[in-house]
């Protein structure tokens, strides 16, 4: 990634509800995802909504909507 | 299933103005978090208000969560006389947004961006700190989880 701006050390002022969710972030999984190009990310996001659409059908399917 | 890599083709096929903000640069960042539509904030100029025109007129815009047969005319005009549009097209869900809470336009945000290869093309998505403060700025409870995440991140890069 190219940056357009100087990289200076940033800091937010801590927001209770933000560390509170903090908690539960997997960093292991984001520590995955910064292996890949971003390319490889979008590819990802891709196969996510494609599985969250057949999961959506699959339920309709189930309470008989479809 | 949204096409993001046909919408960044047909957007750099007629070399549109735009950097890629929300759901989809806190991807271009590392997010694991699942986002169904493309945001981006767009040069307001005339000249690449005709060139978005010409890139998303193939995939029939239309404003989303309006019924369907009010006119609806895609044009340089159109985007003239608005701001921030949600669009319905047949890549998938596609915002126009002339300008974002907390961060500005365009030309406001380009020093605040940074540029990224997606799918062989060059872009430019929103810096992770600045998407940070915009958010903070919104302040949904959706952004609050999300930014538990960009926050992390954050603290990885440095």
């Amino acid at each position: 990634m190219k940056e357009n701006s100087k990289k200076t050390p940033v800091s937010f002022p801590k927001n209770p509800l933000i560390e509170h969710y903090k908690k539960n972030v997997d960093m292991s999984l984001l520590r995955e995802n910064l292996k890949l190009t971003p390319t490889e990310r979008v590819k990802n996001l891709m196969a996510l909504q494609k599985m969250a659409e057949e999961l959506k059908k699959a339920g309709k399917k189930l309470r008989g909507e479809e | 299933m949204t096409d993001f890599e046909a919408i960044i083709k047909v957007l750099d096929v007629q070399k549109v103005s735009y950097i890629v903000v929300g759901g989809m640069a806190a991807i271009i960042h590392g997010s694991s978090r699942l986002t169904l539509d493309f945001d981006i904030v767009y040069d307001r100029s005339k000249e690449n208000l005709g060139k978005l025109v010409k890139a998303l007129a193939p995939s029939n815009p239309y404003l989303r969560g309006i019924p369907p047969g009010l006119p609806f005319e895609w044009s340089v005009k159109t985007l003239e006389l608005g701001l921030n549009f949600t669009l319905t097209t047949s890549l998938g869900p596609i915002d126009l947004l002339g300008e974002i809470t907390a961060g500005g336009g365009y030309q406001e945000l380009i020093p605040k961006s940074v540029e990224v290869e997606l799918f062989g093309y060059r872009c430019k998505a929103l810096d992770l700190p600045t998407l940070i403060k915009v958010k903070r700025a919104v302040a949904r409870p959706k952004d609050l989880d999300i930014l538990s995440e960009l926050e992390s991140l954050l603290g990885e890069e440095e």
